[in-house]
């Protein structure tokens, strides 16, 4: 066997699907535009895919779209790390193109959450039954999903003198760059009195500490860069990727809840993109809650643990700021169809192909997209490059 | 002490066979801990492996169900639509005293929310919620706890 030049992965294709509300779309089909549109930017078709990558709730979910899009892929992942698994995809995927395994790998994401409450969930009900194993001691004490990331909240408050108006600049930063965004689903600015003055979900929590719930889909394409070379977009580089994880969704196991598996997951990334956080030039950070974003620039480095309210209140989020974070509006105000980090990925590409108009970061060069999943569980960082490494 | 604090529609426990030592003892209103035999590591959720020394020899361990308050919060929005009129209520994630840093998450009674603090100080009370089933609840040590009074 010849040793060829060295396969390099890179993204060579991003899109959106519609967003945030469509009620006239079922889930495969949010799928279906967001990969027609990614195939489009990237020139290619679906008969140019021969692996695919993506995730749901529930099992044989890739199998699933791969019928619906009529794809016999060769390569098939439905790794579940809930919000951060479109950064695992991607760097599997990464993995796999430059193994030789697989040549174009669709990564795609739909989901139809809000369309879906309306019809089933938003009953209220849910409850009874039976909760298996370790999952009843948590489950026990009418504790939320917005209720597990307050514990988190009030522990950093505790430590570190955090404040809730601290946090709540995070929902105002990310507001900001949402009102860019048409297709964002809450564009009105907001203050900082305004977030801790909505209700109280789960103290120190407000509602406009919370992601909205949308429809929506994301995908992209991943190839080598030898394959991207007659294609129309200017390829994007997977310069590094690491995930990691530091318990299931039980809070009492989470040895910290000051501390996320970014903490781990970045200075891996980095260290194989050969970058350090000082680098990087554009951020987008999964932001279900406003406090996920604070833990997650204090574990990736790009300030000091204890440190991140201050970031925050400091603009350090904004365009201009030290991190512009999260352009398209981010999950607290353009869209989060329950797991985000497809979007993140889509915004990191176009942010290095300078597409980005009024939330563009000038000469963008190196974007970090972090997901992170379950409860504080899982975190996953890419590090995506506008130049070869 | 039995306290009904939730209704009927809460998901109840089902035992697997790490957890029902926990669940037998709680019935009896015994707070144990797992413990690993060969490092003296703690654990919680309980589990069939020490995640220290990957033993899987454990023992419970009798706790005195005291601990303070780790963190918290104040649930204003119920996720059970049958919670709706428990709101607002107190989830903690308590650390237990010597039970080697273990931390058991569950609800604060007996205190105004507002009274809540970190690091407060509080003990267990048991709800029965039928003849093999009792659930750990805490509230604060009558005279130890700190913040305001109202």
């Amino acid at each position: 066997m010849s040793a060829g030049p060295r396969r390099r992965a890179v993204i060579a294709g991003v899109a959106t699907s519609d967003y945030p509300h469509l009620p006239h779309l079922s889930e495969h089909a949010v799928h279906a535009q967001a990969a027609d549109r990614a195939l489009a930017d990237a020139g290619l078709t679906f008969a140019d895919v021969d692996g695919l990558a993506t995730t749901g709730f529930f099992p044989m979910y890739a199998t699933g779209v791969a019928e619906y899009l009529g794809l016999h892929p060769i390569y098939l992942d439905e790794t579940n790390t809930g919000g951060s698994s479109f950064e695992v995809l991607v760097e599997h995927a990464a993995h796999a193109v430059e193994a030789g395994a697989v040549d174009v790998v669709l990564v795609t994401y739909g989901s139809v959450q809000l369309s879906q409450m309306g019809r089933r969930l938003g009953t209220g009900g849910g409850g009874g039954g039976f909760a298996p194993g370790p999952a009843i001691y948590d489950a026990l004490w009418g504790n939320t999903l917005v209720g597990n990331y307050a514990l988190a909240a009030r522990r950093h408050m505790h430590e570190f003198g955090t404040t809730p108006e601290q946090l709540a600049g995070v929902a105002v930063s990310m507001r900001r760059h949402a009102a860019h965004n048409p297709q964002a689903q809450e564009r009105e600015p907001i203050t900082v009195e305004d977030v801790v003055s909505s209700r109280l979900v789960a103290d120190p929590l407000h509602k406009l500490d919370c992601c909205v719930i949308s429809d929506g889909g994301a995908a992209c394409i991943v190839t080598t860069e030898e394959r991207a070379a007659d294609l129309p977009r200017a390829p994007v580089y997977v310069l590094g990727a690491a995930h990691a994880t530091t318990h299931h969704m039980n809070m009492s196991a989470m040895p910290s809840l000051t501390r996320t598996p970014a903490a781990q997951s970045g200075p891996v990334a980095f260290a194989r993109a050969g970058i350090t956080p000082q680098d990087v030039d554009v951020a987008q950070l999964y932001d279900s809650f406003t406090i996920t974003v604070v833990l997650t620039v204090e574990d990736l480095g790009f300030c000091a643990k204890g440190e991140g309210g201050s970031f925050v209140e400091n603009g350090g989020l904004e365009l201009g700021g030290r991190l512009p974070t999260n352009t398209d509006g981010g999950g607290l105000s353009a869209c989060h169809p329950g797991m985000r980090g497809m979007f993140l990925i889509v915004e990191a590409v176009r942010q290095l192909r300078g597409e980005c108009g009024a939330t563009q970061v000038p000469a963008a060069a190196i974007a970090v997209a972090h997901g992170t999943g379950g409860m504080l569980s899982t975190g996953a960082t890419l590090v995506l490059g506008k130049e070869a490494p | 002490m039995t306290l009904r604090w939730f209704p009927d529609e809460m998901p109840m426990p089902a035992a697997s066979a790490e957890t029902m030592g926990w669940w037998e003892a709680a019935a009896d209103h015994r707070l144990v801990v797992q413990t690993c035999t060969e490092c003296g590591t703690t654990r919680h959720p309980p589990g069939p492996l020490c995640p220290h020394c990957r033993s899987s020899a454990w023992q419970w361990r009798q706790v005195p169900g005291t601990g303070k308050v780790y963190t918290y919060t104040v649930v204003h929005q119920a996720f059970i639509a049958s919670l709706s009129d428990r709101l607002p209520y107190v989830v903690a994630a308590v650390e237990l005293d010597d039970a080697g840093g273990a931390r058991l998450v569950s609800n604060l009674v007996d205190v105004e929310p507002a009274a809540v603090t970190v690091d407060m100080a509080v003990e267990v009370v048991w709800e029965d919620m039928g003849p093999e089933l009792a659930v750990p609840r805490f509230r604060p040590i009558p005279g130890a706890a700190p913040g305001p009074r109202r």
